[in-house]
């Protein structure tokens, strides 16, 4: 089984973002992946007031195949913990997303950390957008999943370009941290954290549908992980963490 | 026919490295012809000794390599007397800048006598491009305008931000015609079908940037890129045989 966990709808024509669950299918099929995270491109509460009806409705129309992450904005912290209690109680909603670039709210700020620990209660993960931007940075993060030990942070992208190294060294310290491999481009460096943190803790991604899930999928390949290892990254670490059968 | 638009050869100071066998070994696991190489910064900050090095592994590997010279802006008159060396007695195809590695900006008026030369010697240049405060796409742009007898390419489809940020100002870059940038690192598909369709099939190619980036990862970048067939062959030869004058190599 593969599963994808990190894949974007949205519907923004102002913005020219529009991605849609079809789409999203479309790219899956094209990768033999049998399931994604899905989540929209903005925040809520933000542009798109209608973020958390279009991924709830999406994974309503393709039952078993797509996995609803809702994406928040921290600084409006008691309407956000609200929707992240709605999201997961009511609509079935498997993750967090956070991105600091599009919020400007530090991973380690207080009302991050409120959700990040809400999250954990509900026992869901959350997806850190995680790159070379300040306030993305592996380390940005890193206070964050020590203020959070029971919630799962997973770092998305694993450090971006340029910061791969200390997106593992920060895994290494901290138990809860996962990796997901979209976008970065660096397939031996898949296999160094599968050596250093496990495979348990690697999670495979693609950002699609913009990127391809098919490459994104190919660079797990050429990482030359164990068959055993594979499996696990490329579907059954997200199985577990999305609660969803193997 | 396949080509490697850019390949980092010898020991670098940064913690790189890859040899000629070892890269013609890899050309062969992946069906690739020939690739442009281009020296690394050497420990010793030897650039002439680096020219010279590769210049003799090009000639040795018969047409599988085919070398770039690599200078540093901050040398002035030496580095103009040594990209005329590498050009001259190695036959060196085109010119490669790294601003991040040599810590220059690409748009100080002090790289335009490096410029001028290589539209004097009628190679292009290949800027090492993204890195903040040193190559962005930006920048390029200036730089490219200010010599535009000269084929500039960019590396890394002209950004380097992991949510493709910088994609418009790469795309302002491209604007100018004698812009072109690189498959390298460029995961978003949907970046590499939209220079295709809005800029031209003939201003892409691929490039692994290896070792620094995955060769066969970066190989598949363009084998699974969503343009159209045609679109690809450019792509994976045509536009570095044009570019860097190729027409000699064996086919």
């Amino acid at each position: 089984m593969i599963i994808d966990m990190h894949m974007h709808i949205d519907d923004i024509p102002a913005l020219g973002w529009q991605m849609s669950a079809a789409q999203c299918i479309e790219r899956m099929d094209e990768a033999g992946v049998d399931a994604a995270a899905v989540m929209t491109i903005a925040d809520l509460p933000g542009i798109n007031p209608q973020a958390l009806e279009l991924i709830a409705d999406a994974c309503g129309q393709y039952p078993g195949r797509l996995f609803g992450f809702i994406r928040l904005h921290p600084w409006y912290r008691q309407e956000s913990l609200k929707l992240l209690d709605q999201a997961v109680n009511e609509h079935g909603f498997r993750g967090l997303k956070l991105h600091p670039v599009s919020s400007l709210a530090h991973p380690s700020g207080e009302d991050t950390i409120a959700l990040i620990r809400r999250a954990g209660e509900l026992g869901i993960p959350t997806l850190f957008h995680c790159g070379d931007e300040p306030m993305t940075t592996p380390l940005s993060i890193e206070p964050a999943a020590a203020a959070c030990p029971d919630s799962i942070i997973v770092l998305g992208h694993m450090g971006g370009y340029f910061h791969v190294d200390e997106a593992i060294e920060v895994a290494e310290r901290h138990a809860n941290i996962i990796l997901e491999t979209s976008a970065t481009p660096y397939p031996a460096k898949i296999a160094e954290a599968v050596e250093r943190i496990g495979a348990a803790r690697v999670v495979f991604g693609s950002d699609g549908p913009v990127s391809s899930p098919v490459l994104e999928r190919d660079k797990i390949m050429i990482a030359g992980l164990s068959p055993e290892d594979t499996a696990l990254v490329l579907g059954e670490n997200a199985a577990r963490l999305l609660g969803v059968p193997a | 026919m396949t080509i490697d638009g850019l390949v980092y050869l010898g020991q670098s100071r940064f913690g790189y490295g890859l040899e000629a066998d070892e890269l013609v070994a890899a050309l062969d696991r992946d069906g690739i012809l020939a690739a442009i190489v281009a020296p690394t910064h050497r420990p010793d900050h030897d650039f002439d000794r680096a020219n010279v090095q590769v210049g003799q592994a090009a000639a040795a590997s018969g047409g599988r390599l085919l070398p770039m010279a690599r200078v540093d802006p901050w040398d002035g008159e030496l580095a103009l007397r040594q990209l005329n060396r590498a050009v001259e007695e190695f036959g060196a195809r085109g010119l490669m800048l790294h601003p991040a590695e040599e810590y220059f900006r690409i748009n100080d008026p002090r790289v335009l006598p490096l410029a001028r030369r290589a539209a004097e010697l009628g190679i292009p240049i290949v800027v090492a491009t993204g890195y903040q405060g040193f190559s962005e796409p930006v920048q390029l742009t200036q730089f490219a305008r200010a010599c535009p007898e000269v084929p500039v390419i960019l590396t890394n489809g002209g950004q380097f931000n992991i949510s493709g940020l910088a994609q418009t100002d790469a795309g302002l870059a491209l604007q100018l015609d004698n812009v072109f940038v690189h498959t390298s690192g460029v995961y978003r598909d949907d970046w590499i079908a939209l220079v295709v369709s809005k800029f031209g099939a003939d201003r892409i190619l691929f490039a692994s940037a290896a070792p620094v980036m995955d060769l066969r990862y970066e190989l598949r970048r363009v084998q699974l890129a969503h343009v159209p067939e045609e679109a690809k062959v450019l792509m994976l030869s045509d536009n570095v045989t044009r570019l860097f004058g190729l027409n000699g190599t064996p086919s």
